[in-house]
């Protein structure tokens, strides 16, 4: 599995009213690029905070939200898991895509290959957790933890392609995201 | 839920505690997320205690910012809390953030370094808290006793509004003592 066939394969599955939430850099771009919609947000900047502002949003609505977060990501964030453990919002999803990296820089090393983020999560008190190292695991692993704090660690090769468009209207990508939350027309 | 002690609180209007928790309560404010600081400790215990209000703790300053990014985008009304020196940690999530994503969040921000303060770790950020709002470019106030919080909060609210940005409102040590 690399990035491009996860993220194909978490916007498969996810229903169509469910909230995406995406991290900075190229897992952002890449889906701004592929799977731009109304219902997306993305984290181009505050670096690490994906999750954080994906709980604000699940405490704040009834849709289902999920995160993709990326391993370095998380690293620079880890207390998010302990706050999201502690509020248990049933309506958040939070995926972590790990190539072990930090892909969006040069690839350099991560420190996700020294510890089992997915058993950090489940100590944390997520009510599912688990690592997944292909597709159909990882989309079935998404139905699975439907209706309760979930955690899936997605383990990728590193690579792919660079050169995506970023977001740049993030002004009109906010209007267009809380209008839809409150399910006004776009 | 146990309300004992934000009564003591409601009570009193007059108190500059009181009042900034009536111009919370009139802009609508219903979630609130943040870090604790000393200075705060009537704020929190507010905020922590009315039945309107979501109230959410958080280990570090930026969580809090992106924990009320993600609130207001789902339609809450949130303030965030936190201490001057958090402001610095989570400088990055303002401007990176709140500010290209046009987000007119407020923040309460104790000021700690500022004039009568002992703790040396301080020093720098007392000084150095208003020349970082200035670069950010966004609106913020220091409250001064001799001014009736309840105004400074509701004008802070409409020029974080009528510019779109986040706000900060900062409380030195001592804010509350009337």
């Amino acid at each position: 599995m690399n990035r491009e066939s996860a993220i194909a394969a978490i916007m498969d599955v996810i229903d169509k009213d469910d909230i995406v939430v995406a991290t900075t850099g190229l897992i952002s771009r890449e889906i701004f690029e592929k799977f731009d919609s109304a219902r997306n947000f993305y984290n181009p900047g505050a670096m690490g905070l994906v999750s954080s502002i994906g709980l604000g949003i699940a405490l704040g609505s009834d849709r289902r939200v999920i995160v993709i977060d990326g391993d370095s990501s998380l690293l620079m964030n880890l207390g998010t898991l302990v706050t999201i453990g502690k509020c248990q919002p049933r309506n958040l999803l939070h995926i972590v895509i790990d190539n072990e990296s930090y892909g969006s820089c040069s690839e350099e090393e991560s420190m996700s290959g020294s510890v089992s983020l997915s058993k950090l999560a489940a100590t944390a008190n997520y009510a599912s957790s688990l690592t997944v190292f292909d597709e159909s695991s990882l989309k079935h692993a998404i139905l699975e933890s439907e209706g309760r704090l979930g955690f899936i660690v997605t383990k990728i090769t590193l690579g792919g392609r660079r050169d995506f468009s970023r977001p740049l209207d993030l002004v009109s990508i906010k209007d267009r995201f809380t209008r839809h939350l409150k399910g006004w027309p776009s | 839920m146990n309300n004992s002690h934000f009564n003591n609180l409601e009570k009193p209007h007059s108190s500059v505690a009181g009042k900034l928790r009536q111009a919370l309560i009139e802009e609508g404010i219903d979630f609130s997320v943040g870090v604790p600081c000393g200075v705060l400790r009537r704020v929190i215990d507010f905020l922590a205690h009315d039945e309107r209000i979501m109230h959410i703790t958080v280990n570090r300053e930026p969580e809090a910012i992106g924990v009320a990014a993600g609130a207001y985008l789902a339609g809450k009304k949130p303030v965030i809390y936190i201490q001057n020196s958090g402001l610095f940690t989570a400088s990055n999530d303002i401007s990176s953030l709140l500010i290209p994503y046009r987000m007119p969040l407020v923040l309460i921000v104790s000021l700690r370094g500022c004039e009568g303060e002992d703790a040396p770790q301080h020093f720098v950020n007392g000084k150095a808290t208003m020349p970082l709002l200035e670069s950010f470019g966004i609106p913020y106030v220091v409250f001064e006793q001799d001014n009736d919080i309840y105004d400074v909060v509701r004008n802070l609210y409409r020029r974080a509004e009528d510019a779109q940005l986040p706000a900060v409102l900062l409380l030195k040590r001592g804010w509350d003592k009337t």
